[in-house]
This record gives structure tokens, C-alpha cells and sequence, in this order.
């Protein structure tokens, strides 16, 4: 068994909103003096405890309620959780960057953490100098920077530039010089904050590399926060879901991967309206629901690429005899359409009416996407059309691919695809 | 299993601050981050400039001809038994060693919050790489004010005379410096509090310097209104250090004590006061 090397109980973190303090040195001042000098209740937080709080509870945030977990040595552990759940304000803790405001975190061996790319450089100073003062900063000494510098260099590949001030490096070459410092602490848990995002595909793929083989081989326990749920799995072990600052499930990295991309993807797949009244449409053609219904095989599985897609819709139609098609367009989340297929021609008649389209599985790229429908008269004139009426999210799905940066294109599809071996190359074929 | 149960511990956070927040050892870990700091000043400040390390030298030596000009030929302040140029450039030097460590420390949280809120390391290395970095130039510009002093030994008939009270010249040095890391680890936390205080301090500084003695001796002042000059605890350090190298100065052992005492509370309370709000800090700033 091996030994807990981070060990948090019942942490809590409430931040105040607004000015911290009363806001003035006057009030600041008074306070200070009533509650230390006078020994009476703080003039500027009510008495009555209901209401005392009721305002704390108006003026502050809890970033993090009761987090408890364990990090054993060698465990890479993934954070996930979607913006503002208090993922960064866990890793500042236990980096020791701010402080909690009730519970304990305690652990063993020295730590390092990378909240941020290229902590410390400075733009006028030359790339040599950052590699020093950087490393400096973020705890290496002077013997350890100086030995591992050529394999920083080499790891960055800037080895031209490197007595250039960075002011005058490439976005990318300043990341990567940046990441190369961070990437040869030796600590013994290593912290890593969402620093991936940065870099072009080919760095992004070094840097996971590099991180995975700091903690296979290497056997040093790291806590990594990401939104690639792609590298999160390849990298991790396990995982610590935060939502809302409370930890939603601390587990195998595939379980609770899974959970979450369930819970955060079905938003909005669904929308009903009870009465023609104020449902949107036309003087005769009123919408009634849309829906997205996704083919899984298991309910709790995650809405990845693979799966195939269903959209239904019904609607109350009023006029006889008209020539009705719909249109079902695709759009990604910035706004390019990615296919228009029409339904075939059908003659409407008076009550509700509904249809479906699947989008069929290992057709789309991940990504966000929405859907609109477009009703047409006679194939040829728009009648009305329905914006925006679903969206949904994409998760990755790459199998054994060990690629990580952006799949391009809109659509990903599984198309028959052969290579094969035709002929061998003879000996004395002239080339 | 009991036995991982009663192994120890490394480290712990909690939401105690506490006054000694840093052990001995930790700070020596990160000694090379203070070289560092001091280096990266000293690279920043001349790179790219066309004199490069000479503003070390030049800035003090414009400020004396000013001082030359306005304070002793048009104002006419005596400057006792010294002439003028040896009487200014030491106060300019001392007090500008001062006046910069000071404001420098000041602005501790306000200048470094980024790096802060992004990674830990003692917070106090910060202060001090800045009044390391300043006792450098001071004592590059000492260097320089000897030079001026053996020139005008040599040249003109200021006679120079030397005592045991040179060995006193480090300890005024040191009073000064630590009197300004204590002020400014101090106003660091208010400034960082209070954004107007930042205001206040260079306006405080300047005002500082006309109640020290740098532009006139404390021998001109009239006997009544001296103990005005003499609350300010600057000023024995600035009279030993004229009487220390220059033979010149109004000082008693009594002074002298104030000083020290007041340097020593005001430091050692400052450092306990940074410590214990400096965590709190990086959720305010």
C-alpha cells in the first residue's frame, strides 16, 4: 500500500464579494476600534444572527464546501468540473497561494505548481536569464537549473534564440520556452493547471507527454485540472469532479469522467409548448416540441462522437392540403452550417403533425452544435423557421489514438478508407 | 494501518496565519531567488540604455550639482565645516538609499501580485531583494563619494581626520536600511489595503527629507526648535555617518540609542505584521 502524500479535510473556502473590508480606512478604523477596544459586535455586521447570515450569505461565495479526499504517491489525478466549481481556488490551497477558510490540508514531499505559463519571465530579459529566474521562482536552485539547462533548451527548441530577449520570441516560442522551464521541476507533486491550452497541437502533445512520463516513470503524484476530458483519461488515473465547489465524486478516472460529461451535456435537448397560444410559429402552423433524442446504449453513457442522434419534432398545423417539407439544418456553435437536408413532400391535414431525422453516429466531429427547422411551402417557399431550437455538445471519442490537439473539420465521418500493401520493391528496380 | 497513521507530516495548511511563517531554512532555499531578483534589477534597469551601469553614478552626481546650485549658492545654507559638494553628496547618497528602499518595499504587494497569486515562495524575499538591490548602488556610490572626498583632501585644504569612529560607518549604513525594510514592509500591507496611503508615502517621503539632516547640518538648526529634527530617528544615523567619514556631526551615544531601539521594534514588528496579513492579502489586492 502505498503512503498518502495529500491528505484534505472538511475544506472550506468562502470568498467575499465586493469591497473586501469596509472599503474605507475610516470605517476600517472604527470597526477595529469597536470590536477590539470597546469589546462590542462589529458595527458594520448586523447582531441579530438570522440576519448576520442572511447578509454574509448575500456577500460572499463559497468557493469550496467540505472537500474531503486522499492523493496517494504515484496517483495522477485528474480536477474536472465546469467553470467557477473552485477547481483553481483547490489547487491555490494546497500550493499554498491562498489560504482556506476552515478545514486542513496536509501532505509530504515538496511542491510545484504551474497555475500559469511563464510565471515570473519578464519580457526585456533574454531567454537564458527567464530560464533562471523562472526556475528560481518556482523552487529549483541554482545547481539544478544550471544542470538540467541544456535538456530545458533542447526540450523548448528556441536553442537559436536564446540570448534573444523573449520580448522579441514568437507567441509560440515564448510557451514553449515557458512550459520547458516548468517542465523540468522535480518536485514531488507537481500541480497543473489547464496550462495545455496554450501551444499549437504539436507542443500540446510534448507537454502530455512529457507529464505522463513524469508520472509513470517517474512516479511523482500529480493533480491536473483540464476541460480536454481526451487528455484528462489519458493522463490520469483518477478523478475529482468539483461542482459548485463541492466534490461531486472522487473516482476511477473513466467513471467519473462519464458522469460528468452526462450531467453537463443535457441542457438544452428538449423544449415543449403547452398551448398553440404561445407557442411560436405562423397564423397556422404552431410548434408543439422539439427534442434530441441520442441512441445510447446505456443511459449513463457519454454523448460522444460516436453516437448516433435522433431530432423530433411535432406541431400543430391548421390549414388542409399544403405541401409541407421541413428542412433540418445543422449549424456548429459558430454559426456554419454544416448540412440542410429536406423531408420529403407531404400534404398536411388539421391536428398535430411530427417527424424525425437521425443523425446518424461517427458522422460529426466534436464540437457544440445547434439545430433549426425550416418549413417550406410547395419545395420551394419558406414558410417559417424555427432558430436555435436544440443544441448540444460533442464529446471526443478517439479510441487508442494517441493524438491530442484539435481534430479539424466539421464533420469527422467513418468512411471506408484502405491502404494496403500492393508490391514488394525488387532488388535491381531502377529508381 | 496504524503505522502511515503516526508518520508526520511535511506540511499543513490551515487558515492560521501565523507571525514566523517562514523557517530559517526555507528562506535559505530560496537564496538564489534573491540574487536573482537583484540581478534581474540591475539587468532591466541598464539594458538597453547608453550609459548602462554609469546611472548608478550619474543620477546622484546631477542631483548634487542641483543641490550645489540652488540649496548653497542661491539659498546660502551653511553647511558647516565642510565644503559644500562633500557636505551634499552625502546626504544625497545616504538618503537616496533610503528614500528608494523605502517606496521599493512599499509597493511590495501592488507591484507583485501577479506572481503572487500565481506561486508561492516566501513573500518576503521580495522586500528584501529590493533593499539588497539598493544597498548595492549606495555602496557603488559610496565608492564614488571616498573618491570625492580624496579629491578634496588632496586638492583644497580640507583637512581630514580620522578616528575610531569610522568603525561606526557600517552600523549607520545597516540602521538606514533596515529602518527603511521595516517602514516598508510596514506601508507594503497599508498600501495594499488602502490604495490612497501609496499616494501619501511619496508625498511623506519627500517631506521626510527636510526633517533629516541632508541639506543642512543639524548644527544650524537653532538649539530650541532641534528636537524637532532629532524625533526623527533618521537623523543621528545621518549625523554618525558624516561624523564617521567626514569627522563631522552631532550625535550623542543617547540619540544614537533612540535609534537603534526604534529601528529594531519597528523592524522586528513590521516583519510579524507582514507575515501574519500576507497571506490574507492575495485575496484583497
Amino acid at each position: 500500500m502505498s503512503e498518502t502524500v495529500i491528505k484534505v479535510e472538511h475544506l472550506y473556502k468562502l470568498y467575499r464579494l465586493g469591497t473586501i473590508g469596509t472599503g474605507t480606512f475610516r470605517r476600517d478604523v472604527q470597526r477595529w476600534f469597536t470590536t477590539s477596544i470597546l469589546k462590542k459586535g462589529d458595527p458594520y455586521i448586523l447582531s441579530d444572527p438570522e440576519k448576520k447570515a442572511k447578509h454574509i450569505e448575500n456577500q460572499s461565495v463559497l468557493a469550496l464546501q467540505d472537500i474531503n479526499f486522499e492523493v496517494k504517491h504515484g496517483e495522477a489525478i485528474g480536477v474536472i468540473g465546469s467553470n467557477g466549481s473552485g477547481k483553481s481556488t483547490l489547487l491555490k490551497i494546497i500550493s499554498r497561494i491562498v489560504k482556506p477558510t476552515e478545514g486542513i490540508v496536509r501532505g509530504r514531499g515538496k511542491v510545484s505548481s504551474l497555475l500559469e505559463v511563464g510565471t515570473g519571465f519578464h519580457q526585456d530579459l533574454t531567454g537564458r536569464e527567464n530560464i533562471y529566474i523562472s526556475g528560481y521562482i518556482l523552487g529549483m536552485s541554482k545547481s539544478e537549473i544550471r544542470s538540467k539547462f541544456d535538456e530545458i533548451v533542447a526540450f523548448s527548441g528556441v536553442e537559436e534564440f536564446i540570448d534573444t530577449p523573449v520580448k522579441r520570441y514568437s507567441s509560440g516560442m515564448y510557451v514553449r520556452l515557458a512550459f520547458a522551464v516548468a517542465a523540468h521541476l522535480e518536485p514531488d507533486i507537481l500541480i497543473v493547471d489547464e496550462v495545455l491550452a496554450v501551444g499549437d497541437a504539436d507542443f500540446q502533445k510534448k507537454c502530455l507527454g512529457k507529464m505522463r512520463e513524469v508520472s509513470q516513470s517517474q512516479g511523482r503524484t500529480i493533480l491536473f485540472v483540464s476541460h480536454s476530458m481526451q487528455a484528462v483519461k489519458n493522463l490520469c488515473d483518477k478523478a475529482l469532479w468539483l461542482n459548485k465547489g463541492e466534490l461531486q465524486a472522487f473516482a476511477d478516472v473513466n467513471t467519473v469522467v462519464n458522469k460528468y460529461l452526462n450531467q453537463t451535456q443535457r441542457a438544452n435537448f428538449k423544449q415543449i409548448w403547452i398551448s398553440p397560444a404561445n407557442a411560436p410559429g405562423i397564423d397556422w402552423l404552431r410548434m408543439k416540441a422539439v427534442e434530441l433524442v441520442p441512441q445510447l446504449d446505456r443511459p449513463e453513457d457519454p454523448l460522444d462522437i460516436r453516437v448516433p442522434l435522433m431530432v423530433k419534432f411535432q406541431f400543430w398545423c391548421l390549414k388542409e392540403d399544403i405541401e409541407l417539407s421541413v428542412g433540418l439544418l445543422l449549424f456548429t456553435a459558430s454559426g456554419e452550417c454544416i448540412f440542410d437536408v429536406p423531408s420529403d413532400p407531404v400534404l398536411s391535414q388539421i391536428g398535430v403533425m411530427e417527424g424525425q431525422c437521425t443523425i446518424p453516429g461517427n458522422f460529426l466531429n466534436d464540437g457544440s452544435y445547434y439545430v433549426c427547422l425550416h418549413f417550406v411551402k410547395d419545395t420551394s417557399i419558406p414558410v417559417y423557421d424555427l432558430d436555435e431550437c436544440l443544441s448540444f455538445d460533442l464529446e471526443d471519442y478517439r479510441g487508442a489514438i494517441q493524438w491530442y490537439g484539435k481534430w479539424w473539420g466539421a464533420v469527422r465521418p467513418k468512411l471506408p478508407f484502405q491502404v494496403k500493401h500492393t508490391a514488394q520493391i525488387l532488388e535491381n528496380t531502377s529508381v | 494501518m496504524p503505522v502511515t497513521q503516526t508518520t508526520k507530516w511535511d506540511w499543513e495548511i490551515t487558515n492560521k496565519t501565523t507571525f514566523w511563517s517562514h523557517s530559517a531554512q526555507e528562506l535559505w532555499a530560496y537564496r538564489h531567488l534573491l540574487v536573482g531578483l537583484v540581478r534581474r534589477f540591475f539587468l532591466l534597469n541598464y539594458n538597453q540604455t547608453v550609459l548602462g551601469p554609469l546611472w548608478v553614478l550619474f543620477q546622484p552626481i546631477l542631483t548634487l550639482v542641483t543641490y550645489v546650485l540652488v540649496f548653497n549658492k542661491l539659498v546660502g545654507i551653511s553647511t558647516g565645516a565642510l565644503p559644500p559638494v562633500v557636505f551634499y553628496a552625502s546626504g544625497i547618497v545616504l538618503w537616496n538609499f533610503f528614500s528608494d528602499s523605502f517606496t521599493g518595499t512599499s509597493n511590495t504587494f501592488r507591484e507583485n501580485i501577479q506572481l503572487f497569486s500565481k506561486v508561492y515562495f516566501p513573500r518576503i524575499i521580495m522586500p528584501l531583494s529590493v533593499v539588497s538591490t539598493q544597498a548595492l548602488r549606495f555602496l557603488i556610490q559610496l565608492v564614488m563619494f571616498i573618491c570625492v572626498i580624496a579629491y578634496y583632501s588632496l586638492t583644497t585644504d580640507f583637512d581630514l581626520t580620522w578616528s575610531w569612529n569610522l568603525l561606526l560607518l557600517p552600523v549607520a549604513i545597516a540602521l538606514v536600511g533596515l529602518l527603511a525594510l521595516g517602514l516598508g514592509l510596514l506601508f507594503s500591507v497599508l498600501t495594499a489595503k488602502y490604495r490612497d496611503i501609496s499616494n501619501l508615502v511619496s508625498l511623506g517621503v519627500r517631506l521626510l527629507m527636510f526633517v533629516t539632516p541632508v541639506i543642512y547640518p543639524l548644527t544650524v538648526i537653532p538649539e530650541k526648535l532641534r528636537w524637532v529634527v532629532q524625533l526623527n530617528p533618521l537623523t543621528p544615523l545621518f549625523e554618525l555617518f558624516r561624523l564617521s567619514l567626514l569627522g563631522q556631526g552631532l550625535v550623542t551615544p543617547g540619540q544614537l540609542g533612540y535609534s537603534l531601539i526604534l529601528t529594531v521594534v519597528l523592524l522586528l514588528g513590521a516583519v510579524l505584521f507582514f507575515n501574519k496579513q500576507g497571506d490574507k492579502l492575495i485575496d484583497v489586492v
